[in-house]
C-alpha cells in the first residue's frame, strides 16, 4: 500500500472544468494528476462550438458569474494562459415574431441588469451584417464575448508544468479515510489528499443518486469557404429560450450558426434527452437548416460534411453542481453545466482551487456560488452516503 | 450527341453522358484550381469519395467526377468565390 | 403500396440483389452515383465508345441485365442519384437526379470497392490519380487520355489497366510493382483457372508492346516539372510523365456508412469483404435472396460455395504481392501530405505524440476533419500511430454517408411528412 503513487489532488475528468481546476491548483505549487477515461476533452468540451456567452445563461446568479467568468477568461487570456484559445470577437441574437422579440427585450433587460462586460452595441433591423437574409426581422448585437474552442482550451490549461496526465484510465471507484482519498483504476490505486470530480455526464458512475441525465445537441459542420462572412456566433433567440426555460416553448428551430477559423460553420441545436453523440437525423437537420438558410442565405451554398450529438450533462434544475460533498472535504463536485462550461470553466477552476486549499469563496460572487452547491440534494446524498 | 460546358468562361465540348470532370480532363485541363485550403483541385479517386475534384456549378460545390456534363454548365474554380465567369 | 427496399449501388453486387428481391415479389429501387450502370468493373461505355469489356465479361452483363428487365416495374432505376445516408428514424436521403426524403423497408449497400493508395511524396499534384479512377475513364470513353502514363503501386489492377490502356493505344511507360508476383512461381498455381485466362491475356499484351513491368520497384515520390510530372523510382530511375497511375490495393468501401437499428441494412458484394467481380455476383444474388427471405419471413437460402472459393483464391493473391508496407510508411519524409484534404503532414501527426487519441487527431491535429472524412487517411492514420488510437477512431461511424448539399437537403421531397413514428 505504501507504494501508491500519491498526488496532491486528483481530478477525475479531462474535459475544460477539470483542466482548468488542474491548472489552477498546479499554478498554486499542487502535485495534481488529470484522470480521464478516454483522453482529454472527449465528451462535450470537444464537442462544444466554444461560445463564451453570457447573453445564452439563465437570468439570476448563473448570468451572473457568467459574467464574472468571461471577465477572468479575459485576463487569463492576455496573461497568456489562454492564448491562441480564447478570441474576443461580437455575438448577434436575432428574433423574427412576437414572441421572439419579446425573448429579446428579455435578454437587454437581463444583460442591463448584470451590468457587466456584455454590452448591447447594437439593436434593429438585420441590415446591421450584410450577409443577414430575410429569416432576420430584428438583430441584436452583442459586444464582450467571445470564442474558445473547448479542445484548445483544455490543451492549453494541461500544458503547465505540474500537471500529471493519466489516460485512457476509467476510474472504478474511490474510498475516502482520515487522511486522504484512494482511486481505483483496472490497474492500479492512486493516493491523493483531495478528489475533484469534473466527470461531466460521467459523473453519475461516481455518484450515481446525482440528478445528472445526457442532454444530446445534434450539431452539423459545413464544408470550408471563404473565412470571415460571419464575424461571430448568430443565434435565434428560441435557442436562448430553450435553453433557459424549456425546449419547445417556441415553435422556432432553436438555431446557433457558429462560424469556425477555417471559414466552415458548425450549426446547432436540439435538446434530447439521449446519450448517443451518433444519433442525428434528418428532419432535424432539415428544419435547423431552414431556419440558417433564411437567417444566413450564403448557407445554401453550402454541404453539410458531418454530423453528431454533443452530449452535454444536465441537472434536474438546470444548475451546475459546484461544491464540495457534503460532510465530505476531501472531495468536490464541478460538473451539470449543460454546455455552460465552456464560459464558466476559468472561475469554476479558480474556486475550486480555493476550495481544495481550505479558503473562502471570491468575496464578490460567495452568494451566487453558493447556490449551486451539491447540498441541494441533501436528500439525494442521504440516500446514497447516509 | 455532344454539347457544351463552360470552364471559367471557356467552352468545352462534351458528350453526352460523361462526367463533368471527363469532359474537362479530355480538354487539357486537369488541375481544377485551388481549394480554400490552397490544395490544388483535380481528379483522384473518380467515384466521389475523396473530395478532390470539387468545382463549384451553379453557385455551389459538387464532384466534378460524379457530375454529369449538361449543355450550357458554367463551372469555376472552388475558390474563385464567384458563380460565372 | 408497400415501401421499396432500396439497394445502393448499380454493379454486380447491387443489381444481382435487386433481381432476387423483386423475383421474390419486393419493389425495389436502385440507385447509383454515376449516369451509367455497371459499377468499376462493368461500367458500360458512351454511346459509340469502344468498349473494352471481353465477349465473356461482355455476356455474363447482358445475362445479368436480362434478368433485371424480366422484373419489369418492380425495380426502379435511378441513375446520377446519391445515397446520403439513414438516420436512426430509418429515413434515408437521395440527392441528384432523385432528391427525396423516405423511408425504405430495408437498404442493401453495394457500394463496391474503393481503393487503397498510400501516400508519397507529390500524391497530391494535379494529374496524379488512382488506377480505378484512370480505369472508369477508359471504360467510359474508350479512348486513353494524352500523354505519357506511369502506372504504380502494387496489385493485378495495375496489369489491368496497363493492358487496357494499350488495347487504346497507348501502352504504359512502365508498370512499377511493389511486390515480386513473379518471385514465388509455385503460388499462383492454387489460383482458379479463369484468374490465369485474364492474367496471360493482360501480360501478352503488355509484353507484346514492351511495357516495362518492374517488380520490387517502388513509386517514392513525385514532382511537377515543367508541365510535365518526374516520377522517382527506388530503383533510381526516373521517369517524366503526364499522369501518374496509384493503385495499392481494394478495401470495402463502407466507410463511415452508418449503422440504422429500425430497419435492416446489409452490405453486399465488395462493399461488405472485397473479393472481386466474380464473388460480388454470387454475394448479390445470395445477399439479396436472403434479405428477401429475411423480409418475408421465409427460409433462408443456404450459402453459394463459389463465395468461399472466391476468398480463397484473393487470399492466394494476397501472398503473390504481399510486401512490406509498414518499411515504405516508415521511410516516407517528414512533409509528406498524409490527409489530402486539410494538407496535413506526417510531422503534424508525429507533433501530436506517440499516442493520440481520436479527439486529439481531429480536433488538435486536424486529420480526418476535411470534407472526405477520413475515408483516404484513415487506415494510414492508424497505422502511423499506435494501435491503441485505431480503435474509436478516425473510422467510428461517420455521418451523413458524403457531403450533403443544403440546398439538396432543402429541396428534397419528403415523404415521410404526417408519419408517426
Amino acid at each position: 500500500m505504501s507504494a501508491e503513487t500519491h498526488y496532491d489532488v486528483i481530478i477525475a475528468g479531462a474535459g475544460i472544468v477539470g483542466a482548468s481546476v488542474a491548472w489552477h491548483l498546479a499554478a498554486s505549487g499542487a502535485r495534481v494528476a488529470v484522470i480521464d477515461a478516454i483522453g482529454p476533452a472527449a465528451a462535450a468540451s470537444g464537442a462544444s462550438d466554444g461560445a463564451v456567452s453570457v447573453a445564452s445563461k439563465k437570468p439570476g446568479p448563473l448570468a451572473r458569474l457568467a459574467s464574472a467568468s468571461l471577465l477572468y477568461t479575459r485576463e487569463l487570456a492576455s496573461q497568456g494562459v489562454l492564448a491562441g484559445a480564447f478570441h474576443a470577437r461580437p455575438s448577434f441574437v436575432f428574433g423574427q415574431g412576437e414572441a421572439e422579440l419579446a425573448a429579446l427585450d428579455a435578454l437587454v433587460a437581463k444583460l442591463r441588469a448584470i451590468s457587466g462586460p456584455v454590452h448591447v452595441t447594437g439593436d434593429g433591423p438585420a441590415a446591421q451584417l450584410a450577409c443577414l437574409g430575410p429569416g432576420v426581422e430584428r438583430l441584436i448585437t452583442l459586444n464582450g464575448e467571445g470564442h474558445m474552442p473547448g479542445h484548445k482550451a483544455v490543451r492549453a490549461y494541461l500544458s503547465a508544468p505540474g500537471i500529471t496526465p493519466i489516460w485512457p484510465a476509467p476510474i472504478h471507484g474511490f474510498d475516502i479515510d482520515d487522511r486522504g482519498v484512494t482511486v481505483h483504476l483496472a490497474d492500479r490505486r492512486l493516493r491523493t489528499g483531495h478528489l475533484v470530480s469534473a466527470l461531466g455526464t460521467a459523473t453519475t458512475e461516481l455518484f450515481p443518486t446525482l440528478p445528472i441525465m445526457p442532454r444530446a445537441g445534434q450539431l452539423f459542420v459545413t464544408d470550408r469557404g471563404a473565412p470571415g462572412l460571419l464575424p461571430g456566433s448568430l443565434t435565434a433567440a428560441a435557442y436562448l429560450v430553450a435553453k433557459t426555460e424549456a425546449p419547445d416553448v417556441l415553435p422556432l428551430p432553436p438555431v446557433v450558426i457558429d462560424p469556425l477559423t477555417t471559414g466552415q460553420f458548425l450549426i446547432g441545436s436540439s435538446r434530447e434527452n439521449h446519450a448517443d453523440p451518433n444519433r442525428v437525423d434528418f428532419s432535424t437537420l432539415r428544419r435547423l437548416m431552414e431556419r440558417s438558410v433564411r437567417a444566413l442565405p450564403l448557407l445554401a451554398e453550402r454541404r453539410v460534411i458531418r454530423a453528431f450529438a454533443g452530449i452535454r450533462a444536465a441537472v434536474s434544475d438546470s444548475l451546475p453542481i459546484i461544491g464540495n460533498l457534503p460532510g465530505e472535504t476531501r472531495v468536490t463536485l464541478a460538473t451539470g453545466f449543460e454546455g455552460d462550461g465552456i464560459c464558466l470553466s476559468a472561475l469554476v477552476g479558480r474556486e475550486i482551487a480555493r476550495m481544495v486549499h481550505g479558503l473562502p469563496p471570491t468575496d464578490s460572487i460567495a452568494a451566487d456560488l453558493a447556490t449551486l452547491s451539491p447540498a441541494r440534494f441533501v436528500d439525494a446524498r442521504q440516500e446514497a452516503w447516509g | 450527341m455532344t454539347g457544351t460546358i463552360f470552364w471559367n468562361g471557356t467552352a468545352i465540348p462534351f458528350r453526352t453522358g460523361e462526367s463533368v470532370a471527363t469532359a474537362l480532363l479530355r480538354a487539357g485541363i486537369i488541375s481544377f484550381g485551388a481549394a480554400h485550403t490552397g490544395q490544388a483541385r483535380a481528379v483522384f479517386c473518380g467515384i466521389g469519395l475523396c473530395q478532390g475534384c470539387l468545382v463549384r456549378a451553379d453557385g455551389r460545390l459538387t464532384e466534378a467526377c460524379l457530375l454529369a456534363a449538361r449543355d450550357g454548365l458554367h463551372l469555376s474554380p472552388e475558390a474563385a468565390g464567384g458563380q460565372d465567369v | 403500396m408497400s415501401d421499396p427496399v432500396l439497394v445502393v449501388g448499380a454493379g454486380l453486387a447491387g443489381l444481382s440483389a435487386a433481381a432476387e428481391l423483386a423475383r421474390a415479389g419486393l419493389p425495389v429501387l436502385v440507385v447509383d452515383q454515376a449516369q451509367a450502370v455497371g459499377g468499376a468493373f462493368h461500367r458500360q461505355p458512351l454511346q459509340g465508345a469502344l468498349s473494352l469489356a471481353t465477349a465473356a465479361q461482355d455476356r455474363r452483363w447482358s445475362d445479368l441485365m436480362a434478368k433485371v428487365a424480366a422484373q419489369g416495374s418492380r425495380i426502379t432505376l435511378a441513375l446520377a442519384t446519391q445515397f446520403g445516408g439513414v438516420d436512426h428514424k430509418g429515413t434515408a436521403l437521395l440527392t441528384g437526379r432523385m432528391n427525396r426524403l423516405f423511408r425504405p423497408r430495408a437498404i442493401v449497400l453495394a457500394l463496391g470497392a474503393r481503393e487503397s493508395v498510400r501516400p508519397r511524396p507529390g500524391w497530391t499534384l494535379p494529374g496524379v490519380e488512382t488506377a480505378g479512377s484512370l480505369q472508369i475513364r477508359l471504360k467510359t470513353l474508350g479512348e486513353a487520355p494524352q500523354g505519357r502514363v506511369l502506372l504504380a503501386g502494387s496489385g493485378p489492377l495495375l496489369l489491368a489497366v496497363g493492358a487496357q490502356l494499350t488495347k487504346l493505344g497507348s501502352p504504359p511507360v512502365a508498370i512499377l510493382e511493389a511486390g515480386r508476383p513473379f518471385a514465388r512461381p509455385l503460388t499462383p498455381i492454387g489460383l482458379p483457372r479463369d484468374y490465369w485466362i485474364e492474367a496471360a491475356a493482360y501480360l501478352s499484351r503488355l509484353m507484346l508492346a514492351r511495357v516495362p513491368i518492374l517488380t520490387n520497384t517502388r513509386l517514392t515520390a513525385i514532382r511537377a516539372e515543367g508541365g510535365t510530372l518526374v516520377a522517382e523510382a527506388s530503383s533510381g530511375r526516373r521517369f517524366i510523365v503526364d499522369h501518374v497511375a496509384l493503385h495499392d490495393g481494394i478495401r470495402p468501401n463502407d466507410f463511415g456508412m452508418p449503422a440504422c437499428d429500425v430497419l435492416p441494412v446489409v452490405r453486399l458484394g465488395d462493399c461488405r469483404e472485397a473479393l472481386g467481380a466474380r464473388a460480388a455476383m454470387v454475394d448479390g444474388q445470395m445477399g439479396g435472396a436472403a434479405l428477401a427471405a429475411r423480409l418475408l419471413g421465409r427460409t433462408a437460402p443456404s450459402a453459394d460455395p463459389e463465395l468461399a472459393r472466391q476468398t480463397r483464391a484473393q487470399a492466394r493473391l494476397a501472398r503473390i504481392y504481399a510486401h512490406d508496407v509498414t518499411a515504405e510508411l516508415n521511410n516516407l519524409p517528414e512533409d509528406t501530405v498524409i490527409c489530402r484534404c486539410e494538407a496535413r503532414t506526417l510531422k503534424d501527426l508525429r507533433t501530436l505524440g506517440p499516442t493520440p487519441t481520436a479527439r486529439q487527431l481531429r480536433l488538435d491535429g486536424r486529420f480526418a476533419m476535411g470534407a472526405c472524412q477520413g475515408r483516404f487517411c484513415g487506415d494510414w492514420i492508424a497505422r502511423l500511430t499506435s494501435a491503441e488510437t485505431s480503435k474509436p477512431g478516425i473510422g467510428a461511424p461517420r455521418w451523413p454517408a458524403r457531403p450533403i448539399a443544403v440546398a439538396d437537403l432543402l429541396s428534397a421531397t419528403d415523404e415521410t411528412e404526417g408519419e408517426t413514428q
